[in-house]
């Protein structure tokens, strides 16, 4: 708001107005036109130094979801109180984490729709409605996870595999870039991430046998700069993980938003389960790069390195976790580090310039390994591929976590998840292959109800990949984290709670029921020198601030 | 164990019609479902797992997380075959459930309503062995059963409304719940008991229960909530408090109790 203020005076004086009598008059009048100054790359390389904005999914490009604000910290997040909530108009469930700069915040609501607010109030500027064909391709809920900016500019993925442009301060669309074809299973869900001047996003439809990439688009005009496909073709290295002709449906979808290190110039992105997913036979071999980490250059994205998590994976592992960059102690030396909790039981810390293995440890119940190698590949136990009758194993097919988001403290130096200690009936059906049909080739059943495992949010630190804490919570949640300087770890559960940890323990500082499943990762921000922390519960986006003075 | 042998047949007389299916997006507005013989059912079951067990389950009993309702006994949304027609080709509108393909042909469609169909069981299609009324009668006379469960108001509060028990239960899972009442437990008839930082303890029926809190019901239909925090010990016990009626009923009595039971439905 600063910015603004400083842009508003002049006008204001020359009106013979004082910015203190407008502010008595009329509490909108700072809001009256969005005045957010352009986002520039080199603000969002430095986005953690102006922590009142909040201006990517991830909050900055190393997706630590660690924020510098303090104002709300351990000793008064008891007093929080909610300022506003904004309804999404249409009935589904909120996936979103809003973007905010300047005092505007964007939130993008189910199916595929867009709203720009104030900041402060929670009352609307603008709202886009991205019209859908009525015979989308998609495995898992109508949701949008979040927007990216540049410059004026917010980019929106779409359920009908578009990536949209859509000016930020009316509205108003761009361009509308088709990505892939839907009716061959193709869909969009999870934000872009901006990367110098060019726009990367992922692509869902892992269950529809689809072939997995990432793309990067031309922000100005939405034409394709380059495609990175996550799973080879043939005369590519890896392409031979796969049996016959299996790459070509073999999955490996990047719906989930990756990171950035400028330095190092390398995104790294996440790529989902081989498909299809519960029947291995018709694509023996590792199945390169599905269930791994993919290390791009910010140019050209050529793969650098790889990182598979979960080889021929047969569970639906996907390892769609958004990954953590940071620099920690490791052994006597910093280490350039991306650590990974991942939807197969196990943490990783792994060093991302080279794709070195650290560390690794299961962080939640599993059956299905014995254990990691020196370079991180898992042991496997023998037997545990589903079969047509039916194997129980853990973890069940949600995971052990799965896309939320996890958090990192630098104050602690602890990495956060929301963990799943569950098991599942893993079955596996003999399926051919159909353009547009499901594609998976089995599926899971739950032996017990919901409420006999155990759920938590847990603490791990990356330098030895041991567990410090953990807080138990129920059932199973979805929700995202984020930390801030105030000491704290916030996040929520699909009991409807929102609530703030003490992020060197794991101590309850606070908590308020919303109601509704929380299904969504908080995000924190600062308007007029006040910090206030938003999260989204069942339909609605809540936001919370300290009393007024 | 009950003598109980139970024969669900389908009797499908399949009625010559001169309706015609045609491929495309038509909707169903009054017919019957021709296609609902074993074969269609099987098929009905394949196309099932492949497009629908994402949300509904492999074994089509829903989903909490995802929204999916049990398809396996009472429908919500539709009470016919057309009904559920009508929904899988059109979808539920603001909700996850989209339609099929449009390009589906009509036949697939109706052999996965005669799946799902499959699913409930239709008391016409059932014999069994023992007496409503003397289940009825067993029921609030000897077998006591009415000082926990309530049938249309009348009964106790320690166990599950049964007024419309036989739409969600088929026989033979009644006959489990009698015998061996501790192998599925709902997570509200777990019984918790919990002592608060005074010292003070109370035992219930586990209500409900969060990350943060939890309300109990004790044996005098009292309603307890607690905030976590409050309590210096939480114990759960994963258990029905239902005892098994193996010894205590014949297997005549069993019958019969599964009979009325299965018997209670809206209509009844």
């Amino acid at each position: 708001m600063n910015r603004f203020i400083a842009l508003l005076a002049p006008l204001c004086l020359g009106l013979g107005l004082t910015l203190p009598v407008l502010a008595q008059e009329d509490e909108f009048q700072t809001v009256i036109t969005p005045a957010f100054s352009p986002v520039t790359w080199e603000r969002l390389i430095n986005a953690e130094d102006e922590p009142e904005n909040w201006m990517m999914y991830s909050g900055t490009l190393d997706s630590q979801r660690y924020s510098r604000l303090d104002q709300i910290d351990k000793s008064n997040v008891a007093e929080l109180e909610m300022k506003w909530s904004y309804q999404i108009p249409v009935i589904d469930r909120a996936e979103t984490v809003p973007t905010v700069v300047d005092g505007i915040m964007f939130i993008t609501e189910a199916p595929s729709n867009l709203t720009a607010v104030d900041a402060r109030t929670g009352r609307v500027y603008w709202r886009y409605d991205h019209e859908l064909p009525d015979d989308l391709r998609i495995c898992c809920g109508r949701n949008n996870r979040g927007v990216a900016i540049l410059g004026e500019t917010l980019f929106m993925s779409t359920l009908d595999a578009h990536l949209v442009a859509i000016d930020a301060r009316t509205g108003n669309v761009l361009w509308d870039t088709e990505v892939a074809d839907y009716e061959a299973g193709y869909s969009k869900t999870a934000a872009p991430l901006i990367v110098k001047d060019k726009v990367v996003t992922g692509i869902a439809g892992g269950e529809f046998g689809i072939r997995g990439f990432i793309d990067a688009y031309d922000p100005a005009t939405g034409e394709l700069e380059w495609r990175t496909y996550a799973i080879p073709g043939p005369g590519e290295p890896g392409n031979d993980s796969w049996s016959g002709d299996s790459w070509k449906t073999g999955g490996a979808a990047t719906w989930i938003t990756g990171s950035y290190d400028p330095d190092l110039n390398l995104i790294y992105w996440g790529t989902g389960n081989p498909g299809p997913d519960w029947n291995g036979d018709v694509r023996l071999g590792d199945n390169l790069y599905s269930d791994s980490a993919l290390a791009l250059d910010g140019d050209t994205g050529e793969i650098a390195w790889h990182f598979q998590f979960t080889p021929h994976d047969v569970h639906d592992y996907d390892s769609i976790q958004v990954p953590i960059l940071a620099d920690i102690e490791y052994q006597g030396s910093t280490r350039k580090v991306m650590m990974w909790a991942n939807r197969n039981a196990f943490f990783y810390t792994i060093d991302r310039a080279t794709g070195e293995f650290l560390e690794g440890d299961a962080y939640a119940s599993q059956t299905w390994a014995q254990g990691l190698d020196p370079t991180g590949r898992p042991i496997r136990v023998p037997g545990m591929a589903p079969t047509y009758e039916g194997i129980l194993v853990s973890p069940p097919i949600v995971g052990a976590t799965n896309w939320y988001s996890p958090g990192y403290s630098q104050q602690t130096g602890l990495f956060y998840v929301t963990s799943f200690d569950g098991e599942q009936e893993f079955f596996k059906r003999d399926e051919d292959y159909e353009e547009g049909e499901r594609f998976t080739g089995g599926g899971g059943r739950y032996n017990q109800p919901m409420d006999a495992f155990h759920s938590s949010i847990r603490a791990i630190n990356p330098a030895t990949a041991q567990i410090e804490w953990e807080f138990p919570i129920m059932p199973r949640s979805s929700a995202g984290i984020t930390t801030t300087a105030g000491g704290i770890v916030f996040t929520g559960s699909a009991d409807g709670y929102f609530f703030a940890l003490d992020a060197a323990t794991g101590e309850e500082l606070w908590h308020i029921s919303l109601g509704a499943r929380v299904h969504a990762a908080p995000m924190t921000y600062a308007v007029d020198g006040k910090q206030f922390v938003t999260i989204a519960s069942g339909n609605v986006v809540y936001t919370f601030g300290l009393k007024d003075d | 164990m009950s003598s109980i042998s139970i024969q669900i047949r389908y009797l499908l007389t399949v009625a010559i019609s001169c309706l015609l299916f045609t491929v495309g997006t038509s909707t169903a507005e009054d017919a019957g479902n021709l296609y609902n013989t074993n074969f269609d059912i099987n098929a009905g079951l394949k196309y099932f797992e492949r497009q629908c067990s994402r949300c509904h389950g492999f074994d089509a009993k829903g989903n909490d997380e995802t929204g999916a309702p049990d398809l396996t006994g009472r429908l919500s949304r539709a009470s016919s075959d057309v009904g559920v027609f009508n929904i899988i080709r059109t979808g539920v509108p603001g909700t996850a459930m989209l339609p099929v393909a449009a390009d589906l042909p009509d036949s697939q469609v109706w052999q996965l309503v005669a799946y799902i169909g499959s699913l409930s069981t239709d008391p016409a299609n059932i014999d069994l062995p023992g007496s409503v009324v003397a289940g009825s009668r067993l029921f609030r006379n000897r077998g006591d059963c009415n000082s926990c469960h309530m049938i249309d108001g009348e009964g106790g509060r320690l166990g599950p409304d049964l007024s419309r028990v036989g739409e969600r239960r088929n026989p033979e899972e009644l006959l489990t719940d009698i015998l061996d009442p501790h192998q599925e437990v709902a997570p509200r008839w777990w019984t918790m008991r919990v002592t608060d930082n005074e010292g003070v303890t109370r035992e219930g029926l586990r209500m409900n229960e969060d990350s943060f809190s939890l309300r109990i019901m004790d044996a005098e239909s009292n309603l307890w909530s607690y905030q976590k925090r409050q309590l210096a010990s939480i114990e759960r016990v994963e258990e029905s408090t239902m005892p098994s009626y193996t010894q205590t009923l014949s297997d005549s009595d069993v019958d019969d109790l599964v009979a009325y039971l299965f018997s209670l439905r809206k209509e009844n």
